[in-house]
């Protein structure tokens, strides 16, 4: 394997592993202080045992997301050296933020984890929902500078030299808000229906259902809510696209010829060669309209652009088809939640209810990485759009692909001893509360 | 604003060396320590760093972002020609941040408890020992700064700039000082009876820091280290590692009668001296490749960049450590009331 494509394999995998814990880590304290709160009010045991475990979730998925990303700053510079060596002034302002932000965010959950029974009730509560937010916001920070890497802006490229450097424009670039909505929406749809499914499967086993009821409500209170605006906040990403990245656009549409009036693909399978897309449905019109807000406006293929500006189309095109397809999934499942809490009565004894929570458990998070793959690969040949191209930045260091193998076993094993503590935490949990009960 | 970001990345390194650097030790004691003791060990270090165990290892990431944004020409030196060193610390980094999460959250406790134990313990040696490697080679003068790298071999490159003896000597004094640190440290923690563990500890730990960071110097002497001769033959340098054997006496003693505050400020005293002592003799050069020194202040990052960054750091610092500050000194306060 060549070292280019070993270090872009490593960097996603990377990624695409920190990405699950970053965001359990930023969403599941929201979870854990509105349960708090619960018991707080209510002084139902039920909720402070949903609490403290909760707690043990978020401490095992914390350090994980630390851990992996402190691995990554660092992989940042030893894959990408002459990257970071430019971009690392630029966009050194929303990292050294974000720094602050984990600080915070650490300092909060000491507190919290530590706090019981030893800090004011109040105050410890507060402690919870600060980490919530330092959590999301060293997300937002964090995709405010791959949005700059998107939309490179707050400097002057002249002649291969970054100068007149802005770091505060660099950090409010014109990618920053649209993708950190988006981004921030999707943790909470992923998560949200992640820990759902995780409690619904549990009602399903008929174990502990009091418990685990409540927790399913407020996990899909979150997530049902996320997964209704995440469409309306991804048409917002697109027609950004539309504007900036027409090339990622056309890629995401696997639009070959430039048209107007173009047709939306539904499906297909993507020939790059011939520059076919054959099986697909096409809805006349749609895509000018969802690009431009205009049924007949001109939407660029990918023909008007030199053959190595493009990116690997398949990828980007089947990527964004299931990120779509399953974002209108959840979208459908979060509004029949909202009907069903309307009529709770017959729909939350049925098993069949609780079994199609079970199954889309992990929908939110594949289509949170479908979207990223999206976002990356229909970044490609650049690293920053139109200045860098990634080829140019890898690191001479040969043999990168054995620290690629390096992270696939070691993440590998994590995932499994991660996913086997959680499963411990749940029995655990069962038989606590069927001995105080 | 230089200055401003000179400092925090200073005080970053100081506090990592030491936060980081007990941490670390901690699971150094523990690897050597019996049996009965590894089962007190353990409760003793859960008790004292599970509050603050994340904001410790923060630093790091606060120091590697201070040095990308404001010096990236001299980062881009370290990552590329420390590429492999700094690949295992992160591996030991990792494993050990998951074993201590493992081994406290389980929620059974049981046989993976020994699995769990062994990792943390190993990798809380090798961890301090790669990143004390990694320094040794910064500072070894064997890294060939080339812009043909084709011209050499993938070993004289990327193996012989950190793997040799002084940069391995380099390490295992940075993880005997490690466990200097924590033995100290966990003196004050201790209950009464089991004081006088660490107390023993701290003063084996005393000798075998003194004695690695001898051989360390002497070797590089003998091997005409220049960093080292040149670090020898400094005034400030020298009457800094004086008065740190001075202060030897007064740790000792405060170590044999157990006082914990003060000894810890002494530990703390004898790390800040070790820093200046190696930094200011060639301050601002705190590389070194086979060419000579290469400056931190060669290449810096605009000063729109440096200002911006200063204030930043200048606010965070402001937010964060009276929150620091405040979590150390709650904890202290319940455990003290704990005890009685
Ligand atoms: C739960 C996850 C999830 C769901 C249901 C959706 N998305 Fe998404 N999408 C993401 C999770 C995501 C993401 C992983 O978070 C991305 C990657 C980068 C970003 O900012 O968000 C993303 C990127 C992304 C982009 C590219 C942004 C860029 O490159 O800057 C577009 C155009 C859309 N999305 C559009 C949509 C549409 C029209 C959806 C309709 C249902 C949709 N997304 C649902
Ligand atoms: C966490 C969610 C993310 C995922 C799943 C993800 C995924 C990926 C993937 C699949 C690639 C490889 C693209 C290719 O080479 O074909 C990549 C590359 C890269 N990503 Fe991301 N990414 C994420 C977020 C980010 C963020 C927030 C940043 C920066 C702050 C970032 C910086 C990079 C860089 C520097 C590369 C390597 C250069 C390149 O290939 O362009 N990524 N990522
Ligand atoms: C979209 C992509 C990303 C998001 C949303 C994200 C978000 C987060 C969050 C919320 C945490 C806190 C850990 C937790 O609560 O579990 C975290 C940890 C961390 N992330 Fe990411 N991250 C992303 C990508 C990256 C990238 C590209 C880097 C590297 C430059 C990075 C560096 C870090 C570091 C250093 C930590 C550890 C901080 C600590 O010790 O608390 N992250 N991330």
């Amino acid at each position: 394997m060549e070292n280019l494509d070993a270090a872009r394999l490593q960097m996603a995998f990377t990624l695409i592993f920190h990405i699950v814990f970053a965001c359990v880590g930023m969403v599941m304290p929201f979870f854990m202080v509105v349960a708090h709160k619960k018991w707080l009010n209510t002084r139902n045991d039920i909720y402070l045992t949903l609490t403290k475990s909760w707690q043990k979730g978020v401490a095992i998925f914390f350090v994980t997301g630390a851990v992996s990303g402190t691995a990554l700053s660092f992989e940042l510079g030893l894959l990408w050296p002459e990257f970071m060596k430019h971009a690392g002034p630029i966009i050194g302002m929303p990292f050294s933020l974000e720094g602050a932000a984990f600080f915070v965010e650490a300092i909060a959950l000491g507190f919290y984890l530590y706090g019981w029974n030893k800090i004011p009730e109040k105050f410890h509560w507060w402690t919870g929902v600060i980490v919530g937010i330092s959590g999301v916001a060293s997300g937002i920070l964090v995709v405010s500078a791959n949005g700059w890497m998107n939309a490179p802006s707050g400097f002057d490229y002249i002649n291969g030299e970054f100068l007149n450097i802005d770091p505060i424009k660099a950090l409010f670039n014109p990618a920053w808000f649209t993708q950190a909505l988006h981004m921030t929406l999707a943790a909470f749809t992923a998560t949200g229906f992640a820990v759902a499914g995780i409690h619904a499967y549990q009602i399903v086993k008929k174990r502990n259902v009091a418990l685990h009821k409540k927790a399913f409500k407020i996990a899909i209170t979150f997530g049902a809510i996320a997964a209704i605006l995440q469409p309306i906040s991804g048409d917002l990403s697109a027609k950004d696209i539309a504007e900036r990245q027409p090339v990622k656009l056309a890629a995401m549409e696997a639009h070959f010829e430039t048209s107007k009036g173009a047709p939306l693909y539904i499906g297909g399978i993507v020939n790059q060669e011939t520059q076919e897309v054959t099986h697909k449905i096409a809805i006349p019109k749609a895509l000018s309209f969802l690009a431009f807000g205009n049924l007949d406006a001109e939407v660029k293929g990918l023909n008007d652009f030199p053959k190595d500006e493009h990116p690997n189309v398949a990828i980007v095109h089947y990527a964004f088809q299931v990120m779509v397809g399953l974002g209108t999934l959840l979208l459908f499942a979060g509004v029949f939640f909202f009907i069903t809490l309307s009529r709770k009565r017959t729909w939350f004894h049925s098993k069949k209810f609780w079994l199609l929570f079970t199954v889309l458990a992990p929908m939110g998070f594949i289509a949170l990485e479908a979207g990223w793959i999206v976002t990356e690969v229909g970044r490609q040949p650049w690293i920053i759009h139109n200045i860098m191209k990634t080829k140019d930045v890898v690191t001479p260091v040969p043999g990168i692909v054995y620290s690629f193998y390096m992270y696939v076993i070691l993440y590998s094993i994590l995932t499994i001893a991660v996913t086997w503590l959680m499963s411990r935490q749940i029995k655990s949990l069962n038989n606590k509360t069927l001995v105080e009960t | 604003m230089m200055y401003v970001v000179l400092f925090f990345l200073a005080f970053s390194l100081l506090l990592y060396v030491l936060l980081a650097g007990a941490d670390f030790g901690a699971g150094i004691v523990e690897l050597f320590s019996s049996k009965k003791n590894q089962a007190i060990t353990k409760k003793t270090i859960y008790r004292v760093m599970g509050p603050v165990w994340e904001a410790n290892h923060i630093w790091i990431i606060i120091m590697i972002v201070i040095l990308w944004v404001a010096f990236p020409a001299y980062y881009n030196i370290i990552v590329i020609y420390l590429h492999i060193p700094l690949t295992l610390m992160l591996l030991g980094i990792t494993l050990r941040g998951v074993a201590f999460v493992f081994r406290h959250y389980d929620a059974y406790k049981d046989k993976s408890q020994i699995l769990y134990d062994w990792m943390f313990k190993i990798s809380s040696l090798l961890t301090p020992v790669f990143l004390g490697i990694t320094f040794g080679a910064l500072i070894s003068g064997k890294i060939i700064h080339t812009t043909t790298p084709i011209d050499y071999s993938f070993k004289i490159l990327y193996i012989d700039s950190w793997l040799h003896t002084f940069s391995i000597l380099t390490g295992f004094f940075f993880a005997a000082l490690c466990a200097f640190l924590s033995a100290v440290l966990l003196i004050g923690e201790a209950s009464y009876g089991d004081k006088k563990i660490y107390v023993k500890k701290a003063t084996i730990a005393t000798i075998v820091v003194v004695l690695f960071g001898f051989i360390t110097i002497l070797y590089g002497y003998i091997s005409k280290i220049q960093f080292v001769i040149d670090f020898v033959s400094n005034l400030y340098a020298m009457t800094t590692i004086l008065i740190s054997a001075i202060l030897l006496i007064p740790l000792w003693s405060s170590i044999r009668k157990g006082r914990r505050v003060l000894s810890r400020l002494f530990a703390g005293s004898q790390v800040l001296l070790i820093l200046i002592a190696a930094l200011t003799p060639h301050y601002p050069s705190i590389l070194f490749t086979t060419d000579g020194g290469i400056s931190i202040l060669d290449n810096v990052a605009p000063d729109s960049v440096i200002k911006v960054l200063g204030i930043s750091l200048l606010i965070g610092g402001f937010v964060i450590l009276p929150g620091l500050f405040h979590l150390l000194k709650s904890f202290k306060m319940i455990k003290i009331l704990e005890r009685h």
